[in-house]
């Protein structure tokens, strides 16, 4: 095994490249290739003793390392607290306004990427719309003027973030995922895949699907190109957002499926619409009609009245309905509208003139005996 | 007196002479000058050194394929590296004359 490739050494360089990460990236990158091979070359050397504690007390820490090669370099010095001492001025002022934008639209579009899959808003989409317009101004200040990262990076915001990253990656959990760090082109190419797969589920357009493949190219190439030039972070962050926002997304929604099942009971009960309203045939409305089923169950509905918020459920209806007017909130009574009862029965038409010939063609219909009980009880009474 | 005190001042000048004769490697170039007796002379040090003498367009740069372990970068002296090289060793030496005459009077 090439000790190049032995994570010990590769652990050992990530760290120097974190601590030399506000310097310009092709400056980090060419010095971590030379140091790199430094650092083979001594771990080489130690042969069987060769250990990260080993290469540590050889060569010092990463950090330690970094510090030195620095100031042998004429970089700028980092003091005690981290905070790179530059020999140009720090941004301030409208000088910090480019960088802080930079910046902060990196952070804003990213958790814009995550969230929009997970809270799967549609209203969000615009949003969604605003964060990339952002984050593809920022991508392309960071991309056309490339000192601009180093003063990103000099902000004193981005300087905390990278302590407390730092202090997260040797903490005893950071250091018992650090071996992951080898997994990373993994990682790339399942992003990769996902953005291409979101390509084609979203859309069947041949176009949309070429621009997918397309920027699932992109983050493949940003991934690597990120480990030594961190413009590419304006791309890969956002990338990432999106993807593991999706994943999260498509995970939850798995995880409900197949849950549900067990959350869906026969419920007896028929489902009511909020409220009804019962005319008579000359379509006058009625009032207080309390409702049942076949089986004499009251046909109950909630209905949610002014200062209650916990829903009173009873079958009578029409219920009033909650109207927040002028005068705050008012419970109205009476239809809110009228209705024209279609004239399909002759006897409604002809109104009470007709009930005489009703009455007299109802004897006939008596006197064939039904099977029914009911006619039968009515001639007892 | 700290030896890597002295040696931060003169490191240029050691690392450009180092190479005077031969182009190096950073390993290589930190092996020659350990050898040469700056014992105390660090690893980030002479990197860090190669790396602003080369910044500083004192020396050039080209990379030779290793078959087994990493790619070497070599360092060589270009004309403004030799140019910076008599110069400093001149001054080096009009100095380590007064500090001897200075030193030498007094120990």
């Amino acid at each position: 095994m090439s000790p190049e490739l032995d994570p010990a050494v590769r652990a050992y360089l990530d760290r120097m490249r974190e601590e030399l990460s506000d310097l310009p990236a092709a400056e980090v990158g060419e010095i971590v290739d030379d140091a790199g091979a430094h650092v083979a070359e001594v771990a080489e050397e130690m042969g069987d003793e060769f250990s990260a504690a080993a290469l540590t007390g050889r060569l010092g820490t990463p950090e330690a390392y970094a510090r030195e090669l620095r100031a042998a370099a004429g970089y700028p010095v980092l003091t005690a607290a981290g905070y790179p001492v530059l020999t140009a001025e720090r941004p301030s002022g409208t000088a910090a306004l480019a960088p802080r934008f930079t910046l902060w639209a990196l952070v804003a579009c990213t958790l814009v990427a995550l969230a929009v899959p997970i809270t799967r808003d549609h209203d969000g989409m615009e949003l969604f719309v605003l964060a990339c317009l952002v984050g593809a101004v920022a991508a392309g200040l960071v991309f056309a003027h490339r000192p601009l990262v180093g003063e990103v990076t000099a902000l004193p915001e981005a300087v905390a973030l990278r302590d407390g990253l730092r202090r997260v990656a040797q903490s005893d959990a950071g250091r018992a995922v650090a071996p992951l760090r080898a997994l990373q082109p993994v990682w790339w190419l399942v992003r990769a895949v996902v953005i291409a797969a979101l390509g084609v589920l979203l859309s069947g357009s041949p176009v949309v699907l070429l621009v997918s493949l397309a920027l699932a190219a992109l983050s493949l190439v940003a991934g690597v190109k990120a480990r030594t030039d961190r413009r590419w972070l304006w791309i890969t962050l956002p990338a990432t957002g999106i993807v593991i926002g999706f994943l999260l997304a498509l995970v939850g929604s798995v995880l409900f499926r197949s849950a549900a099942p067990t959350q869906v009971s026969y419920n007896p009960q028929p489902q009511l619409p909020d409220n009804v309203y019962v005319f008579d045939k000359d379509g006058k409305p009625l009032t207080d009609v309390y409702l049942y089923d076949e089986n004499g169950r009251p046909l109950d509905s909630p209905w949610y009245g002014c200062g209650e918020n916990r829903g009173r459920p009873d079958n009578q209806y029409p219920k009033p309905r909650v109207s927040q007017g002028e005068n705050g909130c008012e419970e109205v009574r009476g239809a809110p509208f009228a209705v024209v009862i279609p004239s399909t029965a002759p006897a409604s038409t002809t109104g009470s003139t007709t009930t005489a010939p009703t009455t007299t063609t109802a004897p006939p219909v008596t006197s064939t005996p039904p099977p029914s009980s009911t006619v039968t009880v009515v001639p007892t009474t | 007196m700290d030896t890597s005190q002295l040696l931060k001042g003169v490191l240029d000048l050691a690392v450009l002479a180092v190479l005077r004769k031969e182009d190096g490697y950073g390993y290589d170039v930190l092996r020659r000058l350990r050898q040469g007796g700056l014992g105390d002379v660090g690893d980030a040090s002479v990197y860090g050194t190669l790396r602003r003498l080369y910044n500083a367009g004192l020396l050039t740069s080209y990379v030779v394929p290793s078959e087994e372990g990493p790619h070497r970068k070599y360092y060589s002296l270009n004309e403004p590296g030799r140019a910076r090289l008599l110069e400093s060793g001149r001054i080096w030496r009009s100095f380590a004359r007064t500090l001897d005459d200075l030193v030498g009077e007094e120990a």
